[in-house]
């Protein structure tokens, strides 16, 4: 067996995996930690967050055979190798939802599908452009205007009855829409879910322009947002539109695990490659 | 001097761009003179027998916005020479006493003519390096026009060049080019002791130091990093192609790095180690830079290859001698030759089984993550897909 980690350094917070990887389905995950990166040194949340994971998967940081990084791999001077965020989320998306041939990455800067194969090979994909409103920090940004938690986001989403709709285009635009509601007096579930369905509309055109059908794994932070998953089951039904979302307890791992398997993958490649003796 | 040391004192170098070293080197001596010289290739050699001080003119990189250098050239045409008329305009060069442009490509040609417009007060030498390789023919030529430099460069430092000169700065350079081959064989060889960010930096140093000063910067660090506990990563070991001549930023070899690539080969820089073995220092001295010029078996798009058949061969080469996996094909917007030679140089790889990918830069690229997925999923396809 191969003992690797994955370290997935994004631009709100860094995560950690620690995994057991014997090949094909003999893999299992050890232990994980999240750790935000708010207000803190970049280097120390990286060390915190690994440090955590170790300890949660019980493992001395010696045995590990392979640190894989993905995300701001400088952050990280203890790296074995680096993956690109695609790569690692397409095989962590892989992982998590195995009947999966695309992942769909949605995290602080940028939403992004990938379409892949069986062994998590990269095929196509896509990705928002500079605008931050397919995004995560977007909807941060909003939750901040209206003075509501990141976690109750999606459960309020789910309570609407008459959502808004916004701006599809522009964060910025998007913002000052948000601000007019307010002053209008429309409910905050009702603004939530109308920024829900105008995120949910960008990021099924991602998916239709990848020629994806069938089951995607969704990855990254938002995929824990309820409310958001919901509101894009709803715009594919209406659109008619065959998307299975499967969202997993997991899936803000999704990078790090990626980037786990795949190290463990090259450990043992680098082994049968180098001269024995 | 540690590496740390000796990298902050290159980077300060890059960024000088109002040559205030150019100028405090001139200040220490008497009628100093400093001689720009434009890439690809020119016969340092010359400019430091007459008693000058070679100074590349690498354009401005991301640092100077260009206003004027713009309205000499057309849309199509590539960065540096804009940024050079820039620089120029600006007063930047003004620690220049004359510039040499090698025969590179039209563009550089016709930036020689706008020089001798704008700057009818500084030397302006074009120079037309033999295509012929015959030595009865193209030798003969060659020979003639070093002399010719050399008397253009007499006549800018007020004094004779002799024999004498040229052997001692032909014994400099070729120390030069020992120590900078060492550099790249060791790179090639561990490339994580040597990061293409530190070896770039140690090479454009060489753009504005004297020749002797730049030696003892490469021993020391080639001495320092030894003696470095740096890490080594699963990395794809990589050779860059077509940077030849406009430079791209230090920020691009850094993404590339950073993007999990080690860079075990590639053609910046090329002045600093053109030719093989060392210039004979026996005998007419530009008779031996002639020759050295003639035998060479240095292969770039601006230098013209008699054999078809051999085209890509030397890329090859560097691809198998480096134990590389793959090449980067990066090349300056409108860079004619770089552009032109990419087809036959892929049809080559593709021959040999060698991984590629292509990218387009200019000098001031800031858009840089477009160039990061594209070497990072490079990288990942070679570590992740290849049969190795």
């Amino acid at each position: 067996m191969t003992l690797s980690a994955g370290v997935d350094v994004g631009s709100n917070s860094v995560k950690a995996a620690l995994v057991d990887d014997g090949g094909a389905d003999a893999r299992r995950l050890l232990g994980s930690a999240v750790q935000r990166i708010r207000g803190m040194d970049l280097a120390d949340a990286v060390e915190e967050c690994y440090e955590a994971a170790l300890a949660a998967a019980g493992v001395e940081r010696e045995a590990v055979d392979y640190v894989a990084t993905t995300g701001e791999s400088e952050s990280v001077p203890f790296r074995t190798g680096h993956f690109y965020s695609m790569t690692a989320h397409a095989r962590g998306g892989l992982f998590l939802v195995p009947d999966a041939r695309a992942a769909l990455d949605i995290g602080a800067l940028h939403g992004r599908v990938i379409r892949m194969d069986e062994r998590g090979k990269v095929l196509d994909y896509r990705m928002t452009s500079q605008c931050a409103s397919g995004s995560g920090q977007f909807l941060e940004s909003i939750s901040r205007y209206l003075g509501v938690a990141l976690d109750e986001i999606g459960e309020l989403s789910r309570r609407a009855d008459d959502p808004e709709a916004v701006s599809s285009i522009c964060a910025v635009l998007a913002e000052t829409d948000v601000i007019n509601m307010v002053s209008r007096g429309i409910s905050t579930p009702n603004i939530l879910k109308g920024i829900h369905l105008s995120m949910a509309g960008r990021l099924i055109k991602l998916i239709k322009a990848a020629r994806i059908e069938g089951v995607v794994a969704v990855t990254g932070g938002l995929a824990a947002d309820e409310g958001l998953i919901a509101a894009m089951t709803e715009a594919a039904a209406e659109r008619e539109f065959p998307l299975d979302l499967r969202p997993h307890p997991e899936s803000a791992l999704a990078g790090a695990i990626g980037a786990a398997i795949w190290g463990a993958f090259r450990h043992r490649k680098l082994s049968r490659l180098a001269p024995a003796g | 001097m540690g590496v740390e040391a000796i990298i902050g004192r290159c980077q300060g170098l890059l960024e000088d761009l109002d040559l205030a070293c150019v100028s405090e080197w001139k200040a220490a001596g008497e009628g100093r003179k400093a001689i720009g010289f434009l890439p690809v290739y020119v016969p340092r050699e010359l400019i430091h027998a007459a008693g000058a001080l070679p100074v590349g003119i690498l354009g401005a990189g991301e640092e100077l916005e260009i206003v004027r250098g713009d309205a000499c050239f057309q849309s199509y045409i590539c960065h540096i020479p804009r940024s050079t008329v820039e620089l120029g305009l600006r007063g930047k060069l003004d620690a220049l006493d004359g510039a040499l442009f090698p025969s590179t490509c039209d563009v550089i040609r016709n930036l020689s003519g706008i020089w001798q417009l704008m700057f009818p007060e500084k030397e302006a030498i074009y120079f037309d390096v033999p295509q012929n390789l015959d030595p009865q023919v193209g030798g003969v030529f060659y020979r003639g026009l070093l002399a010719e430099i050399v008397t253009r460069l007499q006549r800018v430092v007020g004094r004779d060049v002799g024999a004498d000169d040229l052997r001692a700065a032909i014994s400099a350079y070729n120390a030069s080019r020992r120590l900078v081959r060492e550099l790249y064989d060791l790179r090639a060889a561990e490339p994580w002791r040597v990061p293409t960010s530190e070896a770039y930096l140690l090479l454009r140093a060489g753009m504005r130091l004297p020749v002797e000063e730049h030696n003892e910067l490469l021993a020391n660090y080639l001495t320092a990093v030894r003696d470095e506990d740096r890490a080594l990563r699963d990395n794809a070991r990589i050779v860059i192609t077509g940077t030849f001549c406009e430079q791209p930023s230090l920020d691009l070899i850094r993404t590339l790095e950073h993007a999990g690539c080690y860079v075990v080969d590639d053609d910046l820089m090329l002045v600093t180690r053109w030719y093989g073995p060392d210039i004979r220092t026996d005998g007419d001295p530009l008779d031996a830079i002639a020759e050295a010029w003639m035998s060479a078996d240095d292969e770039t798009p601006c230098r013209y290859v008699a054999d078809g058949t051999r085209k890509g061969q030397q890329l090859v080469d560097s691809v198998r001698r480096c134990g590389a996996e793959g090449v980067i094909f990066a090349a300056p917007s409108f860079c004619d030759p770089a552009l032109l030679d990419r087809p036959m140089l892929q049809a080559v790889l593709e021959e040999e089984g060698i991984a590629y990918t292509s990218f387009k830069y200019s000098e001031n690229t800031a858009q840089l993550q477009p160039i990061r997925e594209q070497a990072g999923t490079f990288a990942d396809t070679i570590k992740l897909w290849s049969d190795a």
